[in-house]
């Protein structure tokens, strides 16, 4: 039929006009790191017997500070390897979608540090994994591979962790310092770590460093 | 059929390594040549001659630079090869909707 090619035509502009807003870095080294690190950080929180209050706070925080500066590095010198501009207009995209959910957890942490939050200091956990997932997830729709599928397992674990004082359930303050650095570690630490390894097997590693 | 659509099909657009450098720079204010090369899998040859007509055509601007000591070039579309695209696809689209059953 004569349209036919036309419409296979628009498809295809379609189809690259997409691709071509996407963000194409490597994302398996970023998130094997992250991961890494995610997993470290609930180690020497436990080990170091880091309690669930305000120290509980400031310590992820620079642990996350620690993984967004591993992070940028490593993308920066996949753009260098490349020749490419590092801040490229997906780049923008991304950090765009990422900034309002990151900021608030930004926010939400500084005021549970100065203000203090006492032994609930750990409240923010859930909240802190809800408003990541939410950021993934709204930077996956400048990113490919499953990006999107990501966030939402972060807000599913941020909903589990909400469950216990839905149902009054007690928890001591020995146990709590556990579950609290085990869901860091396991929402910034295992999470990342498996999502890394998936890419590392299923993403084209030509930008890899 | 109104046949006018047909004949009004820019030839130096309608090529399909042309086409498919033009879909990518409407999405994006400017691409390395890097970029473009990776997200079309095509030879660095068959990107420059590309290039070539489509700047001659003045429908895309090369840039020349150098970042961190590197040579980059980048390829943003002009005003008249964004025009020139917007209606490339509106005659794709009358053309559909000429022969599309009613």
């Amino acid at each position: 039929m004569e349209s036919d090619w036309a419409a296979e035509h628009l498809q295809v502009i379609r189809t690259l006009m997409e691709r071509s807003a996407i963000y194409r870095r490597a994302l398996a080294p970023i998130m094997m790191v992250t991961g890494s690190l995610g997993v470290l950080g609930a180690a020497v929180g436990l080990l170091a017997g880091i309690g669930a209050g305000r120290d509980f706070v400031v310590f992820w925080m620079a642990v996350c500070l620690g993984a967004v500066l591993v992070a940028f590095v490593l993308a920066r010198r996949q753009a260098l390897k490349d020749r490419e501009p590092f801040w490229s207009p997906p780049t923008r995209r991304v950090t765009q979608a990422l900034l309002p959910p990151l900021f608030a957890g930004l926010v939400l942490g500084l005021w549970a540090a100065l203000v203090g939050w006492g032994e609930v200091g750990v409240v923010v956990l859930p909240i802190w994994i809800m408003l990541y997932g939410c950021a993934i997830h709204a930077a996956g729709f400048f990113m490919p591979r499953g990006m999107k599928l990501f966030g939402w397992a972060m807000i599913v674990v941020a909903t589990a962790l909400l469950l216990p004082a839905l149902f009054r359930i007690e928890v001591g303050a020995a146990a709590l310092r556990y579950v609290a650095h085990g869901a860091m570690g396991f929402a910034f630490g295992v999470l990342h770590l498996l999502y890394g390894v998936y890419l590392y097997f299923t993403e084209n590693r030509k930008n890899a460093p | 059929m109104n046949p006018e659509p047909f004949l009004q099909i820019d030839r130096v657009i309608h090529e399909k390594g042309r086409l498919a450098i033009m879909s990518l720079l409407a999405a994006s204010p400017q691409l390395s040549f890097t970029e473009m090369r990776d997200t079309l899998n095509m030879t660095d040859g068959n990107i420059t001659a590309h290039v070539r007509t489509l700047h001659e055509a003045g429908y895309v601007a090369v840039t020349k630079a150098f970042h961190d000591s590197r040579p980059v070039t980048t390829y943003a579309l002009t005003a008249a090869g964004r025009k020139a695209f917007t209606t490339y696809i509106d005659l794709l689209e009358q053309i559909v909707r000429q022969t599309r059953p009613q």
